[in-house]
């Protein structure tokens, strides 16, 4: 496993002493893998050298921002892009920041409100890379997946630096597509189970207008931090309804009527976690909240450019709302509250709270496509949660899922979860089978294919062969396979 | 129970690395963002208290793998407990703890650093944690003090090794002393015969040495018969309030930092800021009187079984919220022609100096490090003189100053409100 | 070439050989060189396709696909090597879905903008147009080039509305991009209630964009579905006239990042007035005209449409008066409902570019708004120099992608029939590629005699192009000769 010393010391050279390490001292930190090393290249080139040595030696890479998560086999070199931390350039006039890969969401996202903009939040939340491909709680307004990417900067699996888009021909960042076909078509970041191989050093992002202060009064002291005061033209609310069927009428026709800066359509075991700052607060909470709840619902955020606009959007709002037999939920109206949301919502991305606090540890579907299909698809996916919930393996949230429109309801993200202790091995079998038999249906029911390690192969036949596309597009670019397919990198 | 007591709660790391910056919402850009000195020093995700927590479940589960680099991993961290808070705003998990315990664990088991060492070896010959020179009590000469250990007095001024020690530091004896006599509080000192608190030696892993230096002190403190200790050194503050307290030796004594005191006896009409001190400031929360001080919470139970990380007695976790922040700031504001501003990391979510944890002492670069990136976070807001409140801070801050060229000038609270008074 | 096979295949009738058709596909008015087809079929099914990508492949017979109907512009359908057969798709004339809830339409090849739009509209939708395609202009062929779209704010990404597609790639494998891919035929996704809207995936890539922008060189494309935008209850449509373009654009940047309005653009007098030159007076209707024109529109939906334009409009006015602008409803004697009406529809014929001289030779790029206005008084001084009244120069300024950047289109128009101005403005042609390159322009889009030099600066991607292109075309036979392959 271990590097020999004239391989070791090839890599050294390129970084200098203190930023590569075999000792396995340091590996349990490292995903509890055994790395061949782990190296930390400052910049674009030492990126390159790195790659070109991997070629050379026929070591196996894999690149990781900050580290979330992670499935990694033994024996591979970790390029742990830390030191590439700098925001390259925000180009206001053209809404668009360039990052390098270690910048996080909540730094890049407090650059860009001083500014006027912000942008899209990963569901990962604002501790992880601003680069990612992913969908978050802000998507209704910023758009999500693939499709914030301009130009980027990449090392090939086989060393080569590629500039996509605009950076390839014109040195600017406003494009990621073209001349001609569009690399974008690969140069797609983190989704399971495959990634684009070699390392994205630099990457462009859309951003987006921001009606908001410059910073969020925050006041207080953690965890108990709250806004002095709500924004101006800023409104969070909590809707139920009596039935699904409700929620997504009015989810749809507040996308039609482009009123939401977020909408989420999570239901209240995810509000009680998000306003918690304890696993107890939070199961009392969530008590408290399911008994207001006529049913299922979501939450929206509302933000105007003028009183005008907020007052037009406000009256659109509760009139859908109303329409379809929803209403607010009164306790949450208080603005300590609506405060504490808004915070939560946009500048933390929640997820911590709602995913790993309970009990350590989540297993996920998430769904990216049509979201009034998906949504048929996560009831079943809900009600086959509750005797994992009855029988104490899992948190009990109600069956709940989650999700909410994309780019203005065009498109749609569904998720559900089970939360649980992963030291118990019998929580954690009951969780895996849930998850196997819901994807199993929804791949049999023609809802999606979920395309998790281990699936490609069975599922690629009925996805138009993908997998073999995908696979001789991998060996053209890395002929010597030096960059494995392996999980997300947060 | 050691380290084992904290298996639950080094699973539960999800490794967000949330413990690597300040509390997301409170990030205001690019600069300024990160909280821990070491993993923003040393880069690999070790260093970082996610990393820590990995490493001791590993070391629970299959054994410590003692090397080199992982002694340079848990000697390299000032313990200032910023990562914690950071963690602690959205997980119920304890994480300064398991940390402390694997320091010391590691000197248990023989794994020590060398310098500490030496350090821990002077304590045990000469009480002291910091190089002895003259008597501990030669600073008060000529102030006619009351001997606390021989007259009957409401409250001991405990006044620590490096104030007491360090010829640079000592005016802080002598002003604290100075400002406690012009209250007409009926306070005295121990001089020669206090002990050094321990607090350091506890972070720096030496937990018996520790408890040896708190049942001597705490002998001293109950011969004095006080109910009050003030003390101007946040690292003996957070010691005796807090440390003393874990380990149930403190009883009922009241402890309070000078910047705790101050106010009190301002508000009561003693102590009367009337002198304008024209200057515009910055301050620095010193961990152990900010973060580190909220005070111990005794708990005893077990987890319950099933689904979610939580305990029958529900555990309260010291998640930051109950330092000492607002008081400090309230004498700055008390002094007139004095104007604070602030720097960008605060609080609960201070940047440390560098010093903590027996890092000054065992890798003076990295402390300076440290230190000098807090330098210019405070140069950024504009203001002439970085103010704290612990000796160390300004030890530490002073020669970071000094190596940057920087023209900021560094003070200790009391320095400023002393000159305030009539 | 051994056309038997094929005629076997598609029946005799359907292979068509006669010079006289041939020679319609031979040329179009870019400068690209003249090569004739040896044959041309028309497929009206997914299946058809697929024979002739069969006989393709086993004769070596380059395929050149068409779906829109002549005239063409930028040499992409004029073959680029000789013994090709053209795959004119302009027959597949079929709109498979027209989906109100979802906003989603699918239809073949063939269809044009003039044939779609009445049908979404039916349902109460839209689409998110080029600026006034031509009257044969096709839906598909439009997106797959990525043509600017007129209502930045609907762009999220540049390769929208495309949803989802089919493509028949060279090597002849058949291939559903997005949501579409399944699991399930079309047939059962619709079963279950799903439409192929999404368009990433499947798996890690998102297949349609290698498919955009690829002038038909990886493939045929069979079907396509966009997303649609729902259609306003209310519109309000604005011009502001200026000579000062910075302002404008800076008006324009503001508008489009508060997403205030729709359809959003700039031309130039010249542009403005061949749009509406419904006679030979556009010289008397241009001189009405101002400098420049930015158009816009604010629209209102289902809910309180009076009051969702008013507020709008609050922020529209602020703006506007902070830069000492001022909206009116008429540019000239051109009322912007006028222009609303005209520019939610293709062309009327003849096609506007071809009105003032009877042809038009196009120079685009994208760019960023700092560049713009340098990049159009150097196009101004190159096209002087050559003789070329700055005057004649036509300018559509369409910010994109949510205002990410900014589409920059010359038209040169021009008599083809006067062989010395042709061989003049095929100088500049090249002359005005060169020198906006040199200033920063981006030419996602390379065609005809440019697209060499266009790709010379960027050898990294085109290496990884052309690896993948190998891929899906082993054989070289899709479209030879056009973009870098």
């Amino acid at each position: 496993m271990a590097l020999s010393k004239e391989v070791y010391q090839a890599f050294e050279d390129v970084v200098g002493p203190e930023f590569i390490c075999d000792d396995p001292a340091i590996m349990p930190s490292y995903h509890k893998t055994e790395f061949a090393a782990v190296i930390l290249p400052e910049n674009t080139a030492q990126v390159q050298s790195i790659i070109r040595l991997c070629n050379r030696f026929k070591l196996e890479f894999r690149p990781v921002c900050t580290g979330w998560t992670g499935t990694f086999k033994p024996g591979v070199l970790y390029i742990d892009l830390r030191r590439m931390n700098k925001i390259i350039e925000i180009n206001e006039k053209n809404m668009y920041a360039v990052v390098e890969p270690y910048v996080i969401t909540a730094q890049l996202q407090a650059e860009l409100m001083k500014r006027g903009f912000h942008l899209n939040v990963k569901g990962a939340g604002v501790n992880c890379s601003a680069m990612l491909r992913g969908h978050g709680h802000l998507d209704q307004s910023t758009s999500g997946d693939d499709r914030n990417h301009l130009a980027i900067e990449w090392v090939t699996p086989a060393g080569e630096l590629v500039h996509s888009g605009s950076l390839g021909s014109a040195g600017e960042w406003f494009c990621g597509d073209g001349p001609g076909p569009s690399l974008r078509s690969i140069l797609t970041s983190a989704v399971p189970p495959g990634v684009t191989p070699g390392v994205f050093t630099k990457a462009a992002l859309k951003i987006y207008h921001w009606p908001g202060p410059t910073k969020f009064p925050v006041i207080g002291t953690s965890p108990n931090y709250e806004l002095s005061e709500i924004p101006p033209n800023f409104m969070a609310r909590y809707f139920s309804f009596p039935s699904v069927e409700q929620a997504w009428a009015a989810e749809n026709k507040i996308g039609e009527a482009e009123l939401a800066m977020e909408l989420m359509g999570f239901n209240v075991a995810m509000v009680a976690a998000n306003i918690s700052t304890s696993n107890e607060e939070e199961e009392a909470t969530f008590k408290r909240l399911s008994k207001e709840v006529l049913g299922p619902g979501f939450f929206v955020i509302i933000a105007g450019n003028s009183a005008a606009d907020f007052a037009y959007k406000k009256r659109a709002l509760f009139h859908i709302v109303e329409a379809a037999g929803g209403q607010s939920l009164k306790s949450l109206e208080n603005p300590r509250t609506e405060g504490i949301l808004l915070c939560q919502c946009i500048r933390v991305s929640a997820s911590i709270r709602e995913t790993f606090r309970p009990g350590g540890m989540f297993k996920s579907i998430p769904v990216m496509g049509q979201r009034d299909l998906t949504i048929k698809w996560a009831i079943g996916a809900g009600k086959a949660k509750s005797p994992l919930i009855e029988a104490g393996h899992i948190v009990d949230d109600g069956g709940a899922s989650f999700g909410w429109g994309v780019e203005q309801g065009h498109v749609g993200k569904t998720e559900i979860f089970c939360k649980f202790d992963p030291m118990n091995p019998v929580a954690k079998e009951a969780v895996q089978k849930w998850y196997d038999e819901q994807s199993a249906r929804a791949y049999k029911e023609n809802y999606f294919a979920l395309l998790m390690p281990g699936h490609p192969e069975d599922i690629g036949k009925s996805l138009s062969n993908y997998h073999v596309w995908w696979n001789a597009i991998q060996k053209e670019l890395d002929p010597n396979r030096v960059s494995p397919e392996a999980g997300a990198l947060v | 129970m050691g380290l084992e007591q904290y298996k639950g709660d080094m699973n539960m790391c999800c490794r967000c690395s949330a413990c690597k910056f300040i509390p997301m919402q409170k990030i205001s850009g690019n600069d300024y963002s990160y909280v821990c000195p070491s993993i923003s020093r040393y880069n690999f995700h070790s260093y970082s208290a996610g990393g820590r927590m990995n490493i001791g479940a590993a070391a629970l589960a299959n054994g410590p793998t003692y090397t080199d680099r992982l002694l340079d991993i848990v000697y390299n961290c000032q313990m200032c407990g910023a990562c914690g808070v950071s963690c602690n705003y959205a997980m119920d998990m304890e994480v300064m703890a398991p940390i402390t315990e694997f320091r010391v664990k590691c000197v248990a088991d023989g794994k020590t650093h060398p310098v500490l060492d030496k350090v821990i070896e002077r304590l045990r010959q000469q009480d002291s944690m910091v190089p002895v020179t003259g008597r501990r009590g030669d600073w008060a000469a000529g102030l006619q003090l009351k001997d606390a250990t021989k007259e009957e007095v409401d409250v001991l001024y405990y006044v620590g090794c490096l104030t007491s020690y360090d010829k640079r530091l000592q005016k802080l004896a002598r002003i604290t002393a100075n400002i406690l006599k012009k209250s007409g509080i009926n306070f005295g000192i121990a001089g020669d015969a206090e002990p050094s608190s321990g607090g350091t030696a506890y972070e720096m892993g030496y937990e018996q040495d520790f408890l040896n230096q708190a049942s001597k002190t705490m002998s001293l403190i109950r011969k004095t018969g006080v109910n009050t200790v003030v003390t101007s050194s946040a690292e003996d503050y957070q010691a005796i309030k807090v440390l003393y307290d874990k380990f149930k030796l403190k009883g009922d004594l009241k402890v309070l930092h000078i910047a705790e005191f101050i106010p009190q006896l301002v508000k009561e009409g003693r102590l009367k800021p009337r002198k304008a001190v024209n200057l515009a400031v910055t301050y620095h929360d010193p961990c152990h009187l900010g973060r580190l001080a909220e005070p111990w919470v005794h708990w005893e139970g077990q987890k319950v079984p099933g689904d979610r990380f939580v305990f029958d007695p529900p555990k309260t976790y010291r998640r930051g919220s109950g330092g000492v922040y607002e008081e400090p700031r309230q004498i700055l504001q008390s002094i007139p022609g004095v104007t604070l501003t602030e720097m960008p990391r605060i609080k609960e979510y201070a940047w440390c100096c560098g010093a903590g944890g027996g890092v000054s002492d065992s890798n003076p670069e990295f402390a300076q490090w440290t230190a000098q990136e807090r330098i210019a976070e405070a140069e950024s807001t504009g203001a002439e003189a970085l103010v704290s409140a612990c000796p160390k801070c300004e030890m530490t801050f002073r020669e970071a100053a000094a190596a940057t060229g920087s023209r900021l000038k560094v003070y200790d609270i009391v320095e400023l409100f002393e000159q305030a008074i009539e | 070439m051994e056309l038997t096979a094929l005629k076997n295949a598609m029946g005799p009738e359907r292979v068509i050989c006669d010079p006289s058709m041939l020679e319609r596909y031979a040329a179009d008015i870019s400068f690209v060189n003249r090569v004739r087809p040896v044959s041309l079929v028309a497929p009206k099914t997914a299946a058809e396709v697929q024979s002739l990508l069969k006989f393709a492949n086993e004769t070596k017979t380059p395929l050149v696909p068409v779906s829109s109907g002549a005239p063409h512009f930028r040499g992409d359908t004029v073959p680029g090597v000789g013994g090709a057969l053209v795959v004119d798709l302009s027959g597949m004339k079929q709109i498979m879905m027209v989906d109100r809830e979802r906003r989603v339409a699918m239809c073949e090849p063939g269809v044009t903008f003039a044939e779609l739009i009445p049908a979404v509209k039916k349902a109460g939708l839209r689409l998110n147009m080029p600026l006034l395609p031509r009257q044969t202009k096709s839906v598909i062929g439009s997106i797959l080039e990525r043509e600017p779209l007129v209502m930045p704010k609907y762009q999220w990404d540049i390769s929208d509305p495309l949803a989802c597609t089919e493509i028949h790639f060279g090597n002849g494998e058949v291939f559903r991009t997005g949501q579409a891919a399944g699991p399930g035929t079309i047939a059962q996704q619709r079963a279950i209630g799903g439409v192929q809207k999404a368009p990433y995936g499947p798996g890690t890539a998102s297949w349609h964009r290698l498919i955009q922008g690829a002038q038909g060189t990886m493939g045929i494309v069979t079907w396509m579905s966009m997303r649609c935008e729902i259609l306003p209850s209310l519109e309000e449509p604005f011009f502001v006239g200026s000579s000062r373009l910075d302002e404008l654009l800076e008006l324009t940047h503001w508008l489009v990042r508060m997403g205030l309005v729709n359809e959003c653009f700039i031309l130039n007098r010249t542009n403005l007035a061949a749009i509406f030159d419904d006679d030979a007076n556009s010289r008397s209707l241009r001189d009405t005209l101002p400098q420049w024109a930015l158009f816009y529109t604010v629209a209102g939906y289902e809910y309180f449409p009076e009051e969702r334009v008013s507020s709008h409009l609050v922020s529209v006015t602020e703006i506007s008066q902070r830069l000492g602008l001022e909206a009116a409803r008429t540019a000239g004697r051109i009322s912007a409902r006028e222009m609303l009406k005209t520019v939610q529809e293709p062309s009327a014929d003849p096609y506007w570019k071809l009105r003032p001289k009877g042809a038009c030779q196009d120079v685009f790029f994208l760019t960023l708004q700092e560049k713009i206005s340098g990049q159009i008084a150097a196009m101004t001084e190159l096209a002087e120099a050559r003789g070329y009244a700055a005057t004649d120069l036509g300018v559509y300024i369409q910010p994109i992608v949510q205002g990410t950047s900014l589409h920059c289109e010359f038209s040169l128009f021009y008599d083809a029939a006067n062989k010395g101005e042709r061989e003049r403005i095929r100088d500049m042609t090249g002359a005005a590629t060169r020198e906006m390159m040199a200033r920063g322009g981006f030419f996602s889009r390379p065609y005809g005699e440019e697209a060499r030099a266009i790709l010379n600066r960027d050898a990294g991607t085109v290496a990884v192009l052309n690896a993948f292109r190998k891929i899906f075309d082993p054989n070289n036979l899709m479209n030879p000769g056009k973009v870098c392959f």
